[in-house]
């Protein structure tokens, strides 16, 4: 059989990519393209009329300062949490693959929290900070101890932390696969030719590892800037919608307070601002990736 | 052959899908319900199984969701799958009823209620029960310090209240009051009582809306606000107000630790858990607004409607178990028995047997409710409710959260009713 007819190749891509492709466009595409069609409508969710009102929604989303605030504190939220969130995952990556003991046990347990769903998370850590932690803090202080999560600025450090917690050890075991594929002949090489640990590290294993880092920061960026459960769970935006995220005053807007045209319209802009840092970061990152 | 059989199969599958969709007469008339009261799904779910067990011609299926009523029903209309029946609350009647529930105007059950809800001359929604705000109190613990009995009715203003507490304290109660955080607390039901105070809510609300009633003026509002500062003067969580849980606010109140939580009869469910007091009961907000400080602020709560789009078997099936609740012995000692509720019909005359049920009873049947006022926007409590937990935390004072309340009635509109 001819392999290079246009017919036998539909039907190999059908036979292995059909089911797949099907349900990618039930279940991705076609919502897409509905809740793109949704944002030119007034409809409240409930209602059988949907009625088409062109771009007013988008005009209004760039009107409505409670989602820009949103927005501004995403933003704020997922640079703390990037940055720490690589951060706190190199280092551990570095510490289990070094060679200590038992490194099997403890890469197993950094990488348990990614295990626990969001929401779980949330209400566990919400009980450690309203509990545990103000009960520590009366039994070592004399004076009022308040909950982290009740001032604005500590629900938004108690996010950051919880988020980190979580995805480190995610990302902690793609920088493990990074660290594994860096030859050890270069690094042996490097420390033969004068280089210091601490240089051999910063001039040649991180630059090998620059894909890792691409990969990393794309996933932890696009997972922050549309985190929503443990926002919910945790501090369900409060205290006074201090920490409400992007996702989250989508979600309130779409379906409590039933202008659903505004919030999928504010969910578009929120796409297409993750989408582009995201895409950014990979080309800008791509762009220096070497090889030994 | 390999065709022929994958045809064979396609029939096959096909005729059992051809025969499912078709079923036969003899067969139960399926009936969903949704609740979206959480503390009687238990209780539901087991009068499914009973239902099921005794009854074959119709046949109940009851679900819940701890999702925003408005948010859930809205995934079920999107998917074009609804509940026959739906539990809603009373706003949801006003926005839903008209394009998607049948009218109820002609069921036996009508003319036992004040409550039911008709929107345009149709009855719409079937309410499942009474429910009232206002401020829940601890007689025993109350009696304990002070040595004397506890009647709420020596209550009427906001100095009588502050008394009482001023002698709670000197009696060693340290801070003998409770305030919830939670914005539906604070802003759907503690705010929407300066609303429901006002002998004409909507025309106050348009008042404030084209600027010709002041709110910080407003002798109403003052006179909650005044009750509330008592309260927030008190309160056990003062110096931490936001990071109050509602169950250790409940759990002080039921074991007497504070003498008073502003709540309402649905705080029993979690009361009831804790090692609670026998003489705990409702009493309205010490205010000294006349006639209003006699009342509690409530009236019925969550709403049955039969969707309009299923079959006239399904309604008709649907119909018949809202009467079941209402004039069938089973059906009442179910609602007020088994679930603990406050029936919203004349004709149940079973005791209420919480005490904080027993109190709005005894209220409802005295005609001492002050109505609720089931129009303000979508938006309203989550908005207001920020507002008001920046009052609570300290964070502004009461200019201020007149100032934000008037500005979000700036752009808000009031639901059609």
């Amino acid at each position: 059989m001819n392999q290079n007819t246009a017919s036998y190749k539909v039907k190999q891509y059908l036979m292995f990519a059909g089911p797949g492709t099907i349900l990618f466009f039930g279940t991705v595409i076609v919502p897409f393209l509905y809740g793109l069609y949704l944002t030119l409508t007034s409809w409240d969710g409930t209602s059988r009329s949907k009625p088409f009102v062109g771009l007013e929604n988008f005009v209004n989303a760039f009107k409505d300062t409670t989602y820009w605030q949103a927005m501004g504190r995403t933003v704020i939220y997922s640079i703390f949490a990037v940055v720490l969130i690589n951060i706190v995952a190199f280092a551990l990556a570095y510490l289990v693959t070094s060679g200590v003991k038992g490194q099997n046990f403890f890469r197993a347990g950094f990488f348990v929290p990614n295990l626990i769903g969001g929401i779980v998370l949330g209400y566990v850590w919400q009980f450690v900070f309203n509990r545990a932690f103000v009960a520590i803090g009366k039994a070592i202080s004399t004076g009022t101890t308040v909950s982290l999560l009740s001032t604005p600025n500590g629900a938004m450090f108690c996010l950051i932390l919880v988020s980190v917690w979580q995805y480190a050890g995610y990302m902690m075991l793609i920088y493990v696969a990074g660290f594994m594929s860096v030859s050890k002949d270069v690094q042996e090489a490097s420390l033969i030719d004068g280089c210091t640990p601490a240089q051999a590290m910063k001039n040649v294993t991180i630059p090998l590892m620059r894909s890792s880092f691409v990969q990393c920061i794309f996933l932890s960026i696009t997972r922050c800037f549309v985190v929503y459960d443990v926002n919910l769970s945790l501090t369900k935006g409060e205290p006074f919608g201090s920490s409400v995220l992007a996702a989250m005053h989508v979600y309130n807007q779409a379906f409590t307070y039933k202008n659903y045209g505004l919030g999928q319209a504010e969910a578009v802009i929120l796409f297409l601002v993750c989408a582009i840092v995201g895409v950014t970061q990979v080309m800008v990152g791509k762009k220096g990736e070497v090889e030994a | 052959m390999k065709k022929t059989l994958a045809l064979i199969l396609a029939l096959a599958m096909v005729f059992a899908i051809a025969i499912s969709g078709t079923a036969s007469a003899a067969d139960p008339v399926e009936v969903t319900i949704f609740n979206s009261k959480m503390e009687i799904q238990d209780r539901l779910l087991e009068l499914q199984d009973e239902w099921n067990d005794t009854h074959d011609d119709i046949h109940i299926d009851v679900m819940y969701s701890s999702d925003t009523v408005a948010a859930h029903m809205s995934t079920k209309y999107a998917s074009n799958d609804p509940y026959v029946i739906s539990m809603v609350d009373a706003k949801d009647i006003y926005s839903l009823g008209p394009e998607h529930a049948i009218d109820l105007s002609g069921e036996p059950w009508v003319e036992y209620t004040s409550q039911a809800i008709s929107v345009g001359g149709k009855v719409l929604g079937f309410p499942v029960c009474v429910e009232a705000r206002g401020i829940l109190y601890n007689a025993d613990a109350i009696e304990k310090v002070t040595g004397e009995p506890f009647d709420p009715t020596t209550i009427r203003s906001t100095a009588d209240f502050q008394a009482l507490v001023d002698k709670l304290i000197a009696g060693g109660m340290e801070a003998p009051c409770g305030l919830q955080k939670e914005d539906w607390s604070l802003g759907a039901h503690y705010l929407q009582q300066v609303y429901e105070m006002h002998d004409d809510p909507d025309a106050f609300i348009a008042g404030i809306k084209d600027g010709s009633i002041k709110l910080i003026e407003d002798p109403v509002f003052n006179a909650l606000m005044d009750a509330f500062d008592v309260m927030k003067e008190n309160n056990w969580m003062k110096d931490a107000p936001l990071s109050a849980v509602r169950e250790d606010t409940e759990m002080m109140l039921a074991e007497g630790e504070i003498a008073f939580k502003y709540g309402g009869n649905w705080d029993w469910a979690n009361i009831s858990a804790f090692d609670y007091s026998e003489n705990m009961g409702m009493m309205p907000v010490p205010t000294d607004l006349e006639g209003y400080n006699e009342k509690l602020v409530g009236g019925g709560s969550k709403y049955f409607f039969i969707d309009n789009s299923v079959s006239p078997e399904q309604q008709e099936a649907a119909k018949q178990f809202l009467n079941w609740l209402v004039l069938d012995e089973a059906g009442q000692e179910f609602l007020v028995d088994t679930c603990a509720l406050v029936p919203a019909f004349s004709n149940i005359t079973l005791p209420v047997s919480d005490p904080l049920g027993a109190s709005v009873k005894a209220f409802a049947d005295a005609d001492k409710l002050t109505a609720n006022y089931n129009y303000a926007p979508d938006d309203h409590y989550a908005k207001n409710g920020i507002s008001f937990q920046k009052y609570l935390a300290g964070q502004i004072d009461r200019a201020g959260l007149a100032d934000e309340i008037t500005a979000y009635w700036a752009t808000a509109e009031v639901g059609a009713h």
